[in-house]
């Protein structure tokens, strides 16, 4: 990229950075985020339509169909800033489902779902920690973030050789849902395929990479939690006394914070780093070891700062009222989506060239 | 199992450490109801009264209080043999604030009158009660503590804030650390009171934590009138006697059970997601079995120390740093290998007691209450290890 291209860039990344402020407020507090955990759906509907109309849905979507035609260093700057809001709304899936979609001989439900006017989720996984994507054809589909408020389902199945892709109406194949700690839901389903569409003979291609685009963009979305707890752990730590001082003061802590801070800044730079490298248009090994690095990261450093900010709060951050507990949460049930690190980690190792000397 | 003849309790002490051990498991046996082993969550009153009540009405309830004020007298060691199968056994925590602590404080430091008229209500079960010791702004820093208690007549007026007070909700008295003194070295201000919670101008709120369970309270004292004779003690003595108190009852904060009960869900965990065989989960797996094996040895040593009459120093810190991080690595290992089911708010589907989230979740306050692991390593570096500063 030329200097202008990388000014051009940058200036892109911020304006998404901007317009996310628009959905998801910097310092606001989290009541919406409260007030909708451990409800149907778990999301706000009126939202969705909203990140529709800011075209969020479709910003991977090529904008001949609709989209945005944006890279994944927007779409990874958005996903930090909505988990740093904790934003329950299912982006990252729908997303996917849009990428699905647009690849598709037919487009079904694409461009409802892009104005957010419904929500369609991809039913790939038959399996806990996975990124295969089997097909099989009467295999239930599990862990459907959000599934209680899912309008279609994709199911890719297998084919011969390939998998096609079918889109399913929700009402005619309802979600068995399980709640989970940060307030929302996974659902899983038996697809009835009788019910279904055929939009597509061929999207496994399309899937392996759609896969790969949600595990980084989750990775993303971790990272603003983690900026978020971190920042507020700071201020504690800077305005709490004890013992007649600031607790700041004491250096055990400060080291512990130093030490954190250093897991965010290999977050960022790995995330980054995947970024451009797929938005240079990497394929193969090279992409999948990005992403798998980055994620690998995110998922482990997630947890461990998380953690430590509930420790450093001391017992305020055991509590359900205080908000750092929230960011806890979320990690709990997104570290592990799109892959956990151990499966990261073993897949940048199968695909990584080994270091030079 | 049932051919154990259970004696009266009067004769426990009397018996050998095995048989003690046979005893207490075919008492549990025969009295523990089953429906409330290794309860997810700390249990409200009205679900552990009938165990509490159990208990009473045998005369178990006081294993360490002495048999003349209704207690089983037991030595340190057998009080450790009854706790090790309390545990194995899953028998869930009563509100047990009054058999813990407030009994043995009013035996050593109450009056007649005052043992006459508290000790009998905590072996009834009338007298429920919670404790009053941390403050918003006296948690690490207890001793910083605020709640004012001013003479006035024949009464204290209390007022303040106390937090993390522990089932207040379920208790109708509550032992209160306040400061009677404010012109006084923090230390020496404070002054231990008892207070029935039925007083005007005592609120109750509990807190929601992330357990999302309100075992935790707030509780404010708004010009609370307390008879002066609820004082127990001599004044601004206070603090000397509720550190008096964390006598060897605090080897039980690093009991490796919890670390065994975690390990034991992580194998059942792994074989379930299908990496039980896996090289790499075993190291992994190696490595917290070793430092479970290794934890109860070090464990071991120091209940040695007590059944031989020796108390404890400061070094039993380590103890719960050790089980309280160990537990935690554990279920960080659990939320590892779980895939997405690390983020399920029950347990998982066909496995009542396979809750991911939820043991992690309960894994997290251990390392904050009961001293936290901060200041237990204050304790190591400074009162052992007599390092400056």
């Amino acid at each position: 990229m030329s200097a202008a291209e990388q000014d051009d860039r940058a200036e892109s990344i911020r304006m998404i950075r901007d317009s996310a402020a628009a959905l998801a407020p910097p310092g606001g507090d989290l009541k919406r985020i409260r007030d909708l955990r451990f409800q149907d759906p778990g999301f706000d509907a009126g939202l969705f339509r909203q990140m529709g109309e800011m075209g969020w849905i479709g910003l991977r979507v090529p904008e001949a169909l609709g989209g945005a035609g944006l890279g994944l260093g927007e779409m990874c700057a958005l996903a930090e800033e909505l988990g740093g809001a904790l934003v329950p709304e299912p982006l990252i899936a729908a997303s996917l489902s849009a990428q699905l979609l647009a690849a598709a001989g037919r487009h079904g439900a694409l461009p409802v779902l892009l104005a957010g006017e419904v929500l369609v989720l991809t039913a790939w996984q038959e399996r806990p920690d996975t990124l295969e994507a089997p097909g099989t054809p009467d295999a239930p589909r599990r862990f459907l973030p959000m599934a209680s408020g899912a309008d279609f389902f994709l199911v890719p199945v297998r084919e011969g050789d390939r998998l096609a892709l079918y889109e399913l109406p929700a009402a005619r194949c309802v979600p068995k849902v399980e709640r989970t700690q940060d307030g929302g839901n996974l659902g899983s389903i038996v697809p009835n395929l009788v019910e279904g569409t055929k939009l597509s003979d061929d999207i496994g291609p399309m899937l392996a990479d759609g896969l790969d685009e949600a595990a980084l963009v989750t990775a993303a979305y971790l990272l603003g939690g983690m900026e978020r707890a971190f920042g507020m752990t700071l201020d504690y730590l800077r305005t709490r006394q004890q013992f007649g001082r600031i607790i700041g003061t004491f250096q055990a802590l400060q080291h512990r914070a130093a030490n954190l801070n250093m897991q965010l800044a290999l977050t960022r730079a790995s995330i980054e780093a995947a970024a451009a490298t797929l938005d240079a248009g990497a394929i193969g090994d090279a992409r999948r070891a990005a992403v798998s690095r980055a994620k690998a990261r995110a998922a482990e450093a997630s947890l461990l700062v998380q953690r430590e900010c509930i420790q450093l709060h001391g017992g305020i951050g055991y509590t359900d009222d205080y908000d750092v507990g929230l960011y806890l949460r979320k990690a709990m049930v997104m570290a592990n989506q799109y892959g956990s690190a151990t499966l990261h980690r073993r897949r940048f190792m199968a695909t990584s060239p080994e270091v030079e000397e | 199992m049932d051919a154990i003849r259970i004696p009266p309790p009067a004769e426990l002490d009397g018996l050998d450490d095995e048989q003690f051990r046979h005893v207490v498991r075919a008492f549990l046996h025969a009295n523990y109801p089953q429906e409330l082993r290794n309860p997810p969550k700390r249990l409200h009153w009205s679900e552990n009264k009938p165990w509490y009540m159990t208990l009473a009405e045998r005369g178990w309830l006081c294993p360490g209080w002495p048999k003349e004020h209704g207690g089983l007298g037991l030595s340190p060691g057998k009080q450790i043999i009854l706790t090790e199968e309390y545990e194995r056994y899953g028998v869930a925590r009563t509100n047990d604030h009054g058999i813990v602590m407030l009994g043995p404080l009013v035996i050593k430091y109450g009056t007649e009158e005052q043992k006459r008229r508290f000790l009998p209500k905590i072996l009834t079960g009338e007298h429920i009660w919670c404790q009053g010791y941390s403050e918003p702004n006296a948690g690490s820093d207890l001793a910083a503590l605020r709640t004012e208690a001013v003479l006035d007549g024949d009464h204290y007026v209390v007022n303040g804030q106390k937090i993390w007070t522990t089932l207040a909700m379920d208790a109708n008295w509550i032992f209160l650390l306040v400061r009677t003194d404010k012109n006084a070295k923090k230390q020496e201000g404070i002054s231990f009171l008892l207070v029935d919670m039925k007083t005007p101008g005592i609120t109750v709120r509990p807190i929601i934590n992330l357990e999302m369970h309100d075992e935790f309270c707030e509780t404010f004292f708004d010009n609370v009138r307390v008879p002066k004779e609820n004082l127990v003690g001599q004044l601004n003595k206070g603090w000397d006697m509720a550190k008096a108190l964390l006598g060897f009852e605090r080897i039980f904060l690093g009991s490796p059970r919890q670390s065994g009960y975690a390990l034991s869900r992580l194998k059942i965990l792994a074989e379930r997601m299908g990496c039980w065989e896996d090289a790499q989960f075993q190291d992994s797996y190696a490595r917290l079995r070793l430092e479970f094996e290794d934890l109860k040895a070090l464990y071991g040593t120091f209940v040695e120390r007590l059944k031989r009459g020796q108390s404890l120093g400061p070094d039993v810190s380590m103890l719960k740093i050790l089980q309280t991080e160990l537990f935690q690595k554990i279920t960080d290992c659990m939320l590892e290998i779980a895939g997405e089911n690390a983020g399920l708010l029950e347990p998982m589907e066909g496995n009542r007691d396979l809750n991911i989230g939820g043991l992690y979740i309960q894994a997290r306050p251990a390392t904050i209450y009961g001293g936290s692991n901060e200041i237990q390593r204050n304790i190591l570096s400074k009162n052992v290890l007599e390092l400056p500063g």
